[in-house]
């Protein structure tokens, strides 16, 4: 038996001292490898924990803490991403010699969002579990105008408004949910996911849906889901390439996570064809919109950023599907898309660097100037379209697969259209900055790029050919089982 | 569910300090000035600890007291205290440019207090409510909400935002008082430390906003789009 | 019945008489506030008397409206005192003849002609006071009517005694914050309506008229009905603030001699309190651009809307 109660406590106090250590020592370049450190560690304590977790749902820590395989499966991705992210920071930072007498405030932000995040997936109390999310959008509001320049606080500033109006609809949705359980276990009882489970099936429906739309449309504004996701490109395209990173491989996984949560109590509830209806309309609104801005858009980084809204509605699809076939897809491309959008951002963060600007018409010849961290770009652009033979397009087709069996399979067709659009629209701008014209004289990019900047797409690509090729027989087995506990 | 009974008077009391409540909130609608915002916020606040107060006092629950003073405390002295000190600041004294007059913005919300009250309604008649108050609780907690986005929309300050979003909270905060004052304190608690939290992380990014952007209202915000 | 017949003709009298007295007291008292010396308390009285021995000078361009107009607004204003409860809490022999929405109605039907006289001569400043006039009666009149409608609510009838009753012997509903509402909406229209700031002014300048702009034409004894009409219209609104909404004790029960005696005094007295609280507003408010009139009336309005709201609850 794997004492859980000390691995937990590790994956929390660990990231803690690196960041009191960093604050307190104002060492830059120590800061960077303590950051290191402890996303190995992190790594280390995470996947740990996925391969210990048991089958059923562990309740702990006074009844605070809760550990499924859901729960540490998105757990997992936060460490890979963590660890990806450090290990890139490290050669992005030092793109900006301009920031490095602040480099360990970066650094203590970046291990305190990743904290949060460590904290958020495990918490049992789902107004806890709330205030965790909301931490998560504070830190990262500071790591997204970090650079402070003008667009960078205005990306912080939209999206720290905009998270907070819109996780406080969910605030009022969970105070609902508490209320329709006073009807049932009295004034006063414990809020956690499973007591709420308990209660659901003598909750009036008109209650119960109240407050799950309103927990939809609040961690939805979280997750992005369109109509909102106004806030999304300007945060993931504005923060550092790290950060875009955490944010999109990451955080969006867990605001998802406690949404597939509450599907969970309206599930228990018996009206589950209208919870997961509405889930999978919202994932095919945001999958259409994305699909129509990559198609105008100029921003690297932006066109990534609505990648993460499509790769967002894909997931809300494949959960809002159900059934354990689009389940293991959904979770097989939560992890799929974790590391490869990572590799994505660390590739437009080189090229935004190399050539010192954000806009990709401006970005030409890339193979020609960048043959090794260009290729591993254009391979992941291929990859992120759900091509095979990554990672991505078993999930997606997985998740397809799924749907046809579910009571919507109308939404089968209309994603796979809107992801061969998207396809197309992600491949005519690689095409162009690949086989584009000769750049101005002036605009010649002339950076080397370090180590530091193309080991994690290596490391972030690698994977995902792996997985696009094998599907391990034991994963699928894990997600049959994380399918059958509730999350 | 109230598990105690209110006497009639006591029922006048409570409609009328949560109606108060929303009254203040239609103070911080009309008027042009960001302090009379503050003021009117402020003492919205207090209004909810009287609130939190007097449940605690009707339905003995002791734990109640100390959420009244806190929400007294921080929402009604600390956190007002913030804003005004941001205010005075940016040097920003009124909201030059309301979408709408106010007037119309509160015709606006008294439309949207009849649709709470609707929904509300709706859902007391689905719970089979037999108390009016949580009737009036939901309705409160709605037209709070609703009111605070109206804020939001209209107005183009930052610190309007702010305020906006503070009121939304309330909002919330009112009727979870009177919905479920059982609910385990703890989860208040630090829902008022996660406020304090924010409203300071809101405080810095809008002095970021002033010396970086150069501008704090929203209509100059337009750097990003598409 | 005899009696009964007695009290209602004193009620009608009373406000005919007491009419002058209440907007002499107004002004006077605002006069000593604003450190002049003002006029007589009594001073209407005497402007009445010598505008009824003046001759009547009638313009060229006026039709029959011009000279039916004043009678029709003071006929509403003698007819208005029987339906609400003046000294009596207790209907009288005529005052089921209407609710109080009709009631609500007669006095707009007064305000009415008026408003036609203004435009009748054809002369500029009376068809600016008239226009004017109907841009804040739209706003207003239905918020009146929302507040009767919430006071309906309330007491589940259209009777302004019952209105009475309810409040007066039942702290429950006067301490509701239906009722509370109601009374802040009606103080606002009060101001409107009897001519005071924010949105009325006080000073007899063309530019700011509303009301007098419209009886700019008249002179002697028509000029007298009017504003004595005028006067009586302020003091039948000052009645249903104080009798309806936020005082209702104090009026006769029995209707013995006595006790309508003291009803009458203690009219004096709370009608002064409510005038010394005009003066208060009078004073201290500045008077609003005529484009930003709407906003204290969409204030009332939203008052209105809450007491509804409020009331279901």
């Amino acid at each position: 038996m794997v004492n859980f109660d000390a691995l937990i406590a590790a994956l929390w106090i660990i990231p803690a001292v690196a960041i009191i250590l960093m604050l307190a020592l104002r060492l830059p370049h120590l800061a960077e490898y303590l950051n290191l450190l402890t996303s190995i560690a992190v790594f280390g304590l995470t996947l740990a924990i996925l391969v210990a977790v048991p089958d059923k749902a562990l309740v702990t820590g006074e009844q605070y803490i809760l550990l499924t395989p859901l729960g540490a499966w998105v757990l997992f991705c936060v460490g890979l991403v963590y660890l990806l992210a450090s290990i890139y920071a490290i050669g992005y930072m030092r793109l900006l010699p301009e920031e490095k007498p602040r480099l360990h405030k970066y650094y203590a932000l970046q291990a305190g969002f990743a904290l949060t995040m460590l904290i958020a997936p495990l918490m049992n109390n789902p107004g806890i579990f709330w205030i965790a999310i909301d931490f998560t959008t504070i830190v990262s509001a500071f790591l997204v105008g970090f650079e402070k320049e003008a667009e960078c606080i205005e990306a912080a500033w939209k999206y720290l408004i905009v998270v907070s109006a819109g996780l406080a609809l969910a605030l009022l949705g969970i105070i609902l949910f508490y209320w329709g359980g006073t009807f049932v276990l009295g004034p006063t009882y414990a809020l956690t996911w499973a007591n709420l489970r308990e209660i659901a099936p003598k909750v009036p429906e008109t209650l119960l849906f109240l407050a799950f739309l309103l927990t939809l449309v609040g961690f939805g504004t979280k997750v992005g889901l369109a109509p909102m996701h106004t806030w999304l490109p300007d945060a993931h395209s504005e923060g550092p390439a790290p950060v875009s990173a955490m944010l999109s491989g990451a955080l969006l996984n867990i605001a998802l996570l406690g949404i597939y949560r509450f599907l969970s109590i309206v599930d228990s509830g018996g009206y589950s064809l209208m919870g997961h209806t509405a889930l999978l309309v919202l994932g095919v609104i945001s999958l259409f919109v994305a699909g129509l801005f990559i198609v105008r858009q100029d921003g690297a980084k932006r066109m990534l950023a609505y990648s993460s809204l499509e790769h967002m509605g894909v997931l809300a699809i494949g959960f809002g599907f159900g059934g354990p076939i689009a389940f293991a897809g959904a979770m097989y491309h939560m992890v799929n898309h974790s590391m490869n959008k990572s590799l994505m951002f660390f590739g437009a963060g080189n090229m935004m660097r190399a050539y010192g600007t954000k806009s990709m018409s401006k970005m030409r010849q890339v193979l020609r100037y960048y043959p090794v961290t260009g290729a591993l770009w254009l391979l992941g652009a291929v990859a992120i379209t759900g091509a095979p033979p990554f990672g991505l397009f078993l999930s997606e087709l997985t998740i397809l697969r799924g749907g046809i069996l579910s009571p919507n399979p109308w939404a089968v067709w209309v994603m796979a259209i809107l992801l061969i659009l998207i396809f197309i629209a992600f491949m005519n701008h690689f095409r162009r900055m690949i086989w584009g014209p000769e750049p101005e004289p002036d605009e010649v990019p002339t950076l080397n790029l370090s180590l530091w900047n193309s080991l994690p797409m290596w490391l972030a690509l690698i994977p995902v050919l792996v997985l696009g090729l094998w599907w391990p027989s034991g994963l699928w087995g894990f997600f049959q089982q994380a399918f059958m506990v509730q999350p | 569910m109230l598990i105690f009974h209110l006497g009639p008077l006591a029922t006048s009391l409570f409609s009328l300090l949560a109606i108060l409540a929303l009254v203040l909130s239609f103070v911080m609608l009309a008027s042009h000035w960001l302090k009379n915002h503050v003021y009117a916020f402020a003492a919205e606040s207090w209004t909810i600890a009287a609130i939190s107060a007097s449940i605690g006092y009707y339905g003995h629950y002791p734990e109640l007291y100390i959420i009244a003073a806190l929400t007294a405390l921080f929402r009604g002295t600390f956190l007002p205290y913030l804003v005004l000190r941001l205010v005075k600041r940016l040097d920003i004294q009124r909201e030059f440019t309301p979408l709408l007059k106010p007037s119309s913005s509160m015709i606006i919300g008294a439309a949207l207090v009849i649709f709470s009250y609707e929904v509300s309604r709706q859902l007391g008649v689905a719970l089979h409510l037999t108390d009016n108050i949580a009737v009036l609780a939901l309705t409160c907690m709605f037209s709070l909400k609703l009111i605070g986005f109206l804020m939001m929309i209209l107005r183009s300050e930052a610190i309007s935002h702010i305020l906006g979003l503070l009121v939304i909270e309330n909002g919330i905060f009112l009727g979870s008082q009177i919905l479920v004052p059982g609910m385990p304190a703890l989860l208040e608690l630090v829902i008022i430390f996660d406020l304090l939290t924010i409203v300071m992380a809101f405080g810095m990014l809008v002095r970021f906003l002033q010396t970086h952007a150069g501008t704090t209202s929203s209509r100059g915000l337009q750097k990003l789009v598409g | 019945m005899l009696g009964d017949i007695v009290l209602q003709c004193g009620q009608v009298l009373t406000v005919m008489f007491l009419a002058p007295l209440l907007h002499g007291f107004i002004t006077t008292v605002e006069e000593r506030v604003q450190r002049g010396k003002g006029p007589s308390i009594f001073q209407p009285y005497r402007d009445l008397w010598k505008l009824f021995n003046k001759s009547l000078l009638v313009p060229e361009s006026a039709t029959w409206v011009f000279f039916w107009a004043p009678v029709v607004a003071f006929t509403a204003m003698l007819i208005v005192p029987m339906l609400i409860p003046v000294l009596t809490n207790f209907p009288l022999p005529l005052s089921d003849m209407g609710d109080i929405l009709g009631g609500g109605l007669i006095l707009t039907l007064g305000s009415f002609f008026i408003l036609l006289a203004g435009l009748d001569t054809g002369q500029p400043f009376g068809g600016l006071g008239s226009s004017r006039a109907v841009m804040l009666g739209i706003l207003a009149e239905p918020t009146l009517i929302l507040v009767f409608v919430g006071i309906t609510f309330l007491d589940h009838s259209m009777l302004p005694f019952v209105a009475n009753h309810l409040l007066a012997k039942n702290p429950v509903a006067y301490w509701s914050p239906a009722h509370i509402f109601l009374i802040l909406a009606f103080f606002i229209l009060l101001t409107v309506e009897t001519d005071r700031l924010p949105i009325h002014s006080t000073i007899p300048y063309e530019i700011y008229m509303i009301d007098e702009a419209r009886i700019l034409e008249y002179s002697g004894p028509l000029l007298a009905l009017l504003k004595w009409a005028s006067w009586m219209k302020q003091f039948i609104f000052y009645t249903i603030f104080l009798n309806v909404f936020l005082f209702p004790w104090g009026l006769s029960t029995t209707g013995s001699f006595p006790s309508v005696l003291l009803a009458l005094l203690i009219i004096l007295a709370k009608y002064g309190v409510i005038g010394l609280l005009m003066v208060g507003v009078d004073t201290m408010q500045s008077r609003l651009r005529f484009y930003r009139y709407q906003e204290p009336l969409a204030l009332s309005f939203l008052f209105a809307v809450l007491a509804i709201v409020a009331d279901q609850l």
